[in-house]
This record gives C-alpha cells, sequence and structure tokens, in this order.
C-alpha cells in the first residue's frame, strides 16, 4: 500500500487533549468590515479585548480593520483604545495587555465593491500572517450597511479569499450582521448572492440576542431539568408574553429607523429568535443544526394571521412626546431625519399562534417598542389556574396563576411566582417570588453576547447563529404583515395611534389582550 | 417583646460578635436563618430581597488559630465568586474548654448595579485533637440538603483519619493542593486518594496554577506548526523555583501522557535537578530535564518549559511574575501577559468545570511513575 506523507503542519496539536473547557479556537486572523464604524469601536474591538484578556483567543490572533475611512494603523488602535477605555467589560484596559495585543491590530482602507481593494486586502492579510505565523484562519466580519453585504461577499469570491471548506485546509467564515434583507424577496435574494460565494457552513447571520446568556440558560433550563418540560405545553401553560422594550428613541438612526420600524428593527429577528427557543421540541442532540432545525419547524408553524382577525391581532403604534427617566423627549416625528407624516411604527404588539400538537389554543403575545418605560427583554410563561379553586374565593382576594418569567435584559436571571400562604391564623394567600439571578448566584456578570458570538465562530459552533432558511422562514411570516399593511397604506386606512414616551404602549395593546381576559405584565 | 424573643435577640448578637456556643445543629440553623432575616431588614426596615445562595457545602479542615484566620480570609475572597456554605473543621488544643465549640458568620456581598446580594455563610467548629472523630457526623448535619459537598484539603499534616474517615464519604470534590506537598513523594499518596476518590473528581490548586503556562505551550504548536515536532521532540527543559518541583514533574507528566512517551530511568543533576529518559512511540528517545533555578515567580514556581525538536526550539519562559515570553521557530517572539491567580481565584476554578479535569488524574498517576524512577539516594524533601 503507498504511504501518504502527512507534512507535520497537518497533524493536529495533541496538547488541545484537556484543554476544551477552556475553548480556545485557532490562531486566526479576523477583518472587520465598517471597521471605522460604531459597532467594531463599541462591541467587537471591547469584546475582542475582553476575550484576550480572558485568555479565550490564541497568543497569535490578528485583527485587521477595512474601512473606507482613510487612517493608518496607529490611528486605528487609537480609536479602538478609546472604545475599549469606554466599553470594554473588563476595565480598566490593562496597559501591558493591551499593548501585546494592539501590536496585532492592523488597518486597511478601502471600498467594499472595488476587486482592487480587495486584492490589496488579500496582500496584506498574507503578510500579516507570515510576519505573525498564523495559518491563514480568517473570519470575516460585515459589520456594514446591509447594501454592502453583497458586493463584500462577492469581492471576498473574486479575491479567492473565502474558499469552501476543505479538510485539513484553513477555514475561511463569514459573520453577517443584521439586517439580512428587509422582506423575504430581499432575504432569498441575498442569501441566493451569498451562496453563489459561500458554504452554509461559512456563513454567521448575527443576532446579539442568542449570545445572551440567559437565552442559552433557556435550553438548559428546559431540556436539562426533568420538571419543566412537562409543564411546558397547552395542557398548563395559558398564554406566553414575550416582550422587548427599549427606552432609547431612535438615537442618530432616524434614517434607518424609518425604513426598518420596530417589525423589522426587533419582532422579525431578535423577538421570533427568542420564540422559537422557548416554543421548540426538545432536539436530537445540542448540536448547530439539530437546535436550528427545531426552531425552523416553529417558524414554519406560525399561523399567519388572516385578514379578519388583523384588528384583534396586531397593534402597531408611534411614540409621541412625553417623559423618560424624568427627562422631557420629543415624539417620534420630531426626531432628527424622520419624516414628520412618518407611519413608521416605534411599537408593535402582536398576538400569534403556533399551529402544533403542543401549542394548540396557546396565544403567544408579543410586544416591543421604543421610548417605553425600562429596557427589558422576558419571556413570561403564564400558566393556567389550578383546576379547583380551594382558596382565595373571598371577595377581593384573588389568586393569581404561575408565572415563570425568563430575563434576558437586564438582570439575567428567573423567576416563579406563586401564591403561599401568609402566616397568621388567617387563610390570606400572598404572591411570593422564587428567583434566579445569574449575578447573585454565580457571583459573576455574564460574558457580553459578542464576546461569546464571535468566540463560537472563530471555534465553528453555529448553534447561536440563524440559518438561512430560519431567516427566510420569519420573513415569510413577517412579510405578510408588512404587505397588509402596505394595502391599508395604499387605501388611506392607516391606524396609527400615539403612545406617549415613557408609558407601555397604546391603549390599543391593553386592549388586545383585555379582549382574551387578559393583561400585559409590568415586567 | 415577649421573653422568647428576648433570648433570640440575646442569641442573636452573641452569634453575631463570633462568640463560642456550644454545639446545637439546629440552633445553628435557627441562628442562621436570623442572620439571613437581619440581612434582608437591614436599611432602617427597608425590606430588601437577599438571595441565600449556595452552590457548594466547602469543608475546610485547618489545624490552630492562625490557619484558621487564613482560611477565613479565603472563604471570605471566595464568596463573592462562588456562594458556599463553608464549613471550617479547626483542630486547637489551646482553644480552651476542651468542648467543641461553634461559631458562624456571614457575607453579605452588594452585587454592582446595586440591591443585588450573595449570602454566604460560614460555621467554624473548633476542638481539641481528638475531635476530628465527631467532625464527620456535624458535617453530615450542617450539609445544606441537595447542595455538592467539596473538601478543600490543604493541609497534609492533618490526621489523614479525618479525610478518609470521616469527610471522603460525604466529598463529592476533593480540592488538593500539591504545590504545598512537602515532596514528590505525596504525589503517590494523592494517587491513591485519588484512586480511592475515583469516580468523584480531585482537583489539585497547583495543577490549575499550571493553566496558564500549559495554555501558552500548547497554542505554540496549533496550525500551521502542528503537532509534528511534539512527536519529534528530543530534548525538554522545565524550570522552577526552588520548591515548585511537583508543579515542574506535572508539566513533564502532562506531556509524556499525552504525547505517548515511556519512561526508561531518572538520574539527579548536580543542579539538585533531574534528568529523566524516556522512549518516545516513534522508537525515538528523549531527555527531560527538571532543573531548579532563580527567578521571579508566582504561586505555580514555573519558571520555563523549553522543548527542542531537531534544530528548533518551542519556548515559554516567564519574564517577569506577569509576562511570558512566546518563542518558535516561525514567528517573531513574543511577550504576552501572564496572570497571577491569586489563590481565591485558583480555589473558585476548582469548583467550576475546571475542577473535574479527567486528565489531570491522568498525569497525577503518570508524575507518581516518573518519581517512582527517582533513586533512593535523592531526598527531595
Amino acid at each position: 500500500m503507498e504511504k501518504i506523507s502527512v507534512p507535520s503542519s497537518a497533524l493536529p496539536n495533541p496538547l488541545r487533549e484537556g484543554l476544551v473547557e477552556e475553548r480556545i479556537p485557532e490562531p486566526a486572523t479576523m477583518v472587520i468590515f465598517g471597521a471605522s464604524g460604531d459597532l467594531a469601536r463599541r462591541k467587537l474591538l471591547p469584546a475582542l479585548y475582553s476575550l484576550t484578556r480572558d485568555r479565550l483567543l490564541p497568543a497569535r490572533f490578528a485583527v485587521l480593520g477595512f474601512g473606507r475611512h482613510a487612517q493608518d494603523d496607529d490611528a486605528f488602535r487609537e480609536e479602538m483604545r478609546r472604545g475599549c477605555d469606554e466599553f470594554a467589560r473588563r476595565r480598566p484596559v490593562d496597559a501591558p495587555l493591551w499593548a501585546a495585543f494592539a501590536r496585532n491590530l492592523f488597518y486597511q482602507q478601502g471600498a467594499y465593491d472595488d476587486p482592487a481593494a480587495f486584492q490589496r486586502l488579500k496582500v496584506r492579510l498574507e503578510e500579516i500572517e507570515r510576519t505573525l505565523g498564523l495559518p491563514g484562519n480568517r473570519v470575516f466580519y460585515l459589520s456594514t450597511p446591509p447594501s454592502a453585504f453583497a458586493p463584500v461577499i462577492r469581492s471576498l469570491g473574486q479575491a479567492d479569499l473565502a474558499p469552501k471548506p476543505a479538510p485539513g485546509k484553513p477555514f475561511a467564515r463569514v459573520i453577517i450582521e443584521k439586517p439580512f434583507g428587509v422582506d423575504l424577496e430581499t432575504a432569498r435574494a441575498l442569501n441566493r448572492q451569498v451562496h453563489e460565494i459561500l458554504d452554509e457552513r461559512q456563513i454567521y447571520r448575527i443576532d446579539h440576542y442568542l449570545g445572551k446568556e440567559t437565552v442559552q440558560n433557556l435550553l438548559v433550563f428546559r431540556f436539562a431539568n426533568g420538571i419543566f418540560e412537562p409543564l411546558w405545553n397547552n395542557h398548563f401553560v395559558d398564554h406566553v408574553q414575550i416582550t422587548g422594550s427599549e427606552t432609547v428613541g431612535v438615537e442618530g438612526r432616524g434614517g434607518y429607523f424609518e425604513q426598518a420600524g420596530s417589525m423589522r428593527d426587533m419582532v422579525q429577528n431578535h423577538l421570533l429568535q427568542v420564540l422559537s427557543l422557548a416554543a421548540m421540541e426538545p432536539p436530537v442532540a445540542f448540536e448547530a443544526d439539530e437546535v436550528r432545525d427545531e426552531k425552523l419547524k416553529v417558524l414554519k408553524a406560525l399561523r399567519h394571521i388572516p385578514e379578519s382577525e388583523f384588528e384583534h391581532q396586531v397593534v402597531r403604534a408611534q411614540y409621541a412626546a412625553g417623559s423618560i427617566a424624568g427627562r422631557a423627549v420629543p415624539g417620534y416625528r420630531a426626531e432628527p431625519a424622520v419624516n414628520p407624516q412618518s407611519t413608521t411604527e416605534t411599537y408593535v404588539a402582536l398576538k400569534l399562534f403556533i399551529d402544533s400538537w403542543r401549542w394548540a389554543g396557546v396565544p403567544f403575545y408579543l410586544r416591543s417598542g421604543k421610548r417605553l418605560p425600562k429596557r427589558v427583554t422576558e419571556i413570561a410563561i403564564h400558566f393556567k389556574e389550578a383546576p379547583h379553586l380551594l382558596f382565595g374565593q373571598k371577595k377581593g382576594q384573588a389568586i393569581r396563576p404561575n408565572v415563570l418569567s425568563i430575563r434576558i435584559q437586564p438582570d439575567e436571571g428567573i423567576a416563579l411566582n406563586f401564591g403561599s400562604k401568609m402566616p397568621g391564623p388567617a387563610m390570606e394567600i400572598a404572591p411570593v417570588s422564587m428567583e434566579f439571578r445569574y449575578g447573585s448566584s454565580f457571583g459573576f456578570e455574564p460574558p457580553e453576547a459578542y464576546e461569546r458570538l464571535l468566540l463560537d465562530c472563530l471555534l465553528g459552533d453555529g448553534t447561536l447563529f440563524t440559518r438561512g432558511d430560519e431567516v427566510e422562514a420569519s420573513w415569510s411570516w413577517v412579510s405578510r404583515i408588512h404587505q397588509h399593511w402596505a394595502a391599508e397604506t395604499a387605501a388611506g386606512k392607516t391606524t396609527l395611534p400615539a403612545y406617549a414616551a415613557g408609558s407601555w404602549g397604546p391603549e390599543e395593546a391593553d386592549r388586545m389582550l383585555a379582549a382574551d381576559g387578559r393583561a400585559w405584565r409590568l415586567p | 417583646m415577649t421573653g422568647d424573643a428576648d433570648s433570640a435577640r440575646a442569641n442573636f448578637e452573641r452569634f453575631a460578635r463570633g462568640e463560642p456556643i456550644a454545639v446545637d445543629v439546629g440552633e445553628i440553623e435557627r441562628e442562621l436563618g436570623a442572620l439571613w432575616q437581619a440581612a434582608s431588614h437591614a436599611g432602617g426596615g427597608q425590606t430588601g430581597a437577599v438571595s441565600r445562595a449556595a452552590l457548594w457545602n466547602l469543608v475546610i479542615p485547618a489545624r490552630g488559630r492562625e490557619e484558621l484566620a487564613t482560611t477565613k480570609a479565603l472563604v471570605d475572597a471566595i464568596a463573592p465568586a462562588v456562594p458556599v456554605r463553608a464549613i471550617m473543621l479547626c483542630l486547637d488544643d489551646a482553644a480552651g474548654s476542651g468542648e467543641l465549640a461553634a461559631t458562624i458568620e456571614s457575607n453579605v456581598v452588594s452585587q454592582p448595579g446595586g440591591g443585588r446580594v450573595v449570602y454566604s455563610e460560614e460555621i467554624t467548629l473548633v476542638g481539641p485533637t481528638g475531635a476530628e472523630a465527631h467532625f464527620g457526623a456535624m458535617v453530615r448535619a450542617l450539609q445544606v440538603p441537595g447542595v455538592r459537598t467539596a473538601t478543600l484539603w490543604m493541609d497534609a499534616a492533618m490526621p489523614s483519619t479525618l479525610l478518609t474517615r470521616e469527610l471522603l464519604p460525604v466529598t463529592r470534590r476533593l480540592i488538593v493542593d500539591t504545590g504545598t506537598c512537602a515532596g514528590p513523594l505525596h504525589l503517590q499518596d494523592l494517587e491513591r486518594l485519588a484512586a480511592r476518590m475515583r469516580p468523584r473528581p480531585v482537583a489539585d490548586l497547583a495543577w490549575l496554577r499550571l493553566a496558564s503556562f500549559r495554555l501558552l505551550f500548547a497554542g505554540l504548536f496549533d496550525p500551521p506548526v502542528g503537532g509534528g515536532p511534539l512527536r519529534s521532540a528530543t530534548r525538554l527543559a522545565v524550570r522552577h523555583r526552588g520548591g515548585g518541583e511537583v508543579s515542574a514533574l506535572l508539566i513533564v507528566a502532562w506531556l509524556g501522557e499525552l504525547l505517548g512517551w515511556r519512561p526508561l530511568r531518572s538520574v539527579g543533576t548536580s543542579d539538585g535537578g533531574l534528568r529523566l529518559d524516556f522512549d518516545r512511540p516513534d522508537g525515538g528517545s528523549l531527555e527531560a530535564f527538571v532543573i531548579p533555578s532563580a527567578g521571579a515567580c508566582d504561586q505555580s514556581a514555573l519558571l520555563s518549559i523549553e522543548l527542542a525538536s531537531g534544530s528548533d526550539e518551542y519556548v515559554v519562559s516567564r519574564e517577569a511574575i506577569d509576562r511570558a515570553r512566546l518563542q518558535l521557530p516561525i514567528a517573531p517572539a513574543r511577550v504576552v501577559k501572564l496572570d497571577a491567580y491569586s489563590d481565591a481565584d485558583i480555589c473558585v476554578a476548582a469548583l467550576g468545570p475546571r475542577g473535574r479535569d479527567p486528565l489531570f488524574a491522568r498525569c497525577l498517576e503518570y508524575a507518581g511513575r516518573l518519581w517512582a524512577l527517582q533513586p533512593a539516594s535523592i531526598d527531595p524533601r
């Protein structure tokens, strides 16, 4: 038999055995497109620095920023240092560690659709890899305007910078920021363009909500504990509320938000992803495709809202002037770069159903809005009342049903509300809360979502990223609502109630639940 | 206020002052509850939710007041990161009455953002030599139900029966520190102990202190270098500060175990170190040197790992307490930060996933075999 000579570089590193807990990826270079933008300064570089600080990145690791803005390596390093000083989880920045980290930060100017710029990028990358002894593993982070996603990927393909995966070869992966399309058609088109160059295994569509510790804990909570999953169905669950509220307005992004609205900005991605994790069936394994297969089934099982039910199941609204944290704030239409006659929604509340055996008849209420009183994202599972009420039948004394609330941000944790007898001779029942908070029980704040997601991508773990078919399934559901709204607008029948900034949204949203004998939970 | 309430208040104040009491397990639990309630109502009657959290029962034997004080300081430092019910068992012939006595304390830690607190509890049992026979029953009675128990066995001079007879049966994780072993001879004792514990894990603080160095050294053989140079290695030198021989042997054992080196013989060297000869799996041979050296160092006692493969050298060497230099043929030398972990940090790691590293058990067994090769004339102490 012919012997095959394996070059030493192809031999695996045996010393990695036993260091699995450390989850340290292979040496690599991360190229950030849009490196002079806000996301790189506020999130990406601080996350990479914190990972370095926690020894979760390999000693041989480089970052090459790519952007339209002209600057040299030192200016880029200085800008990123300021970002880390302000935003890194691990602060203050450790000077010697930063010095070592910054030596491997580089910057290259170029346009996203300029083939020559990508050739220069390739030459620079190879030079960096040669100098630092890097093996050619590359992650390309598309922190650009969505309009640049396709041109960048096309340019990567033309420059042969992102070859398809092959055994024993360095990896090339691409992280794509949201939004991935603005409706079903554009998402499909983008998927097609991306797949012309990249294999699906190379694509990491990021939704930073999925990097949050509690979102991951939701799977552990459901599938690693024997007592909850038997209750997780329509026999015991009355309804589910998912809230994603923000106190901020458009924060200088009026132009973007005018095109997006809350439905595209929050519901299509974050809230539907959270919903799919909360409602999915147990996967056969905690592997990327197995988890994403189950999420996809939920998204495909979302019942499209019939035209006749729109007014009962969909509420959109826009914030008016009001007060947040003791400060007067303008209404949406008075924000910079916003059309004074805008019909873009800054709030949306939905009642939806999942057509599956598990969830038949259980309404899921979703709401998301800007300029609400509190920044919070949570899932609240409202259980049915006890079938026979022995207690609490006195006038004015009602027993509240049990609620399991899963707090995604801030104060990540889980709380269970239940009724308890108050001490004393009378049979008085009071609601009490049993709480688990990450900060209290584990004594440290969980890492930033971007840290987890960047690390997962470097390790080749796509579990917490969104697959192309998931994106299309969620757009398929959301686009019908947009089509309905477009038809309303065309017919001059737009209903867009206003809510005061600092309130919990319009009365119409309260009425939607009141019609079902329910009320929004105050998170 | 009723008489019972007065009595409870007096007891509470006595406990709060840390005065010893006759040991009554029920009373300890009641008074811990009172401390919890007091913390919840702290701040002028304003009710604040206080989590009474415990991820572990942590049992820590100590000898004498001085060691007990060190142990208490360690528990205080651990509490913010891992809430525990600490049960400290102190043998102290100078304790006075000759009876077993208990004190309780609590740690209330404010969390970032305000309001959130962690509440950890410390129960200290003090008794004269011989009291160790009662400690096992006390620990069993004082464990928080349903919470795992770890035993932190730091003092190798404690009566071993306390560990083997009383504590091992309730211990889900044993934490030791080979860095404080009197010498490598203890490695074999420890290996026997680990065999008794199996499949329950044994965590070693010294092994965990070596993690940063191991990570950096392992990183030298990531792509594009790969494992080739490791397979054809001809020489290994591990330099340690005086007293760090056990750590150095663990490093040799780590490499030997993972790379399949077969130990052949060991020879004492004139500088007080060791030379170990190995066969490689491919039939080649390798010499390893454990070399005592001078230099700034943290508690890991490790100064450098140097591996030669042909004419190439792969080195991680400590430049300062918090800096290491990485050297490999394909890239310029690079200085990186080396974390110096506190004992509390390491204990927290030992209570986490890193404390059940199956590789440690294999390396411990291998290190014991290395030591068994040792010429009897060399006394490591």
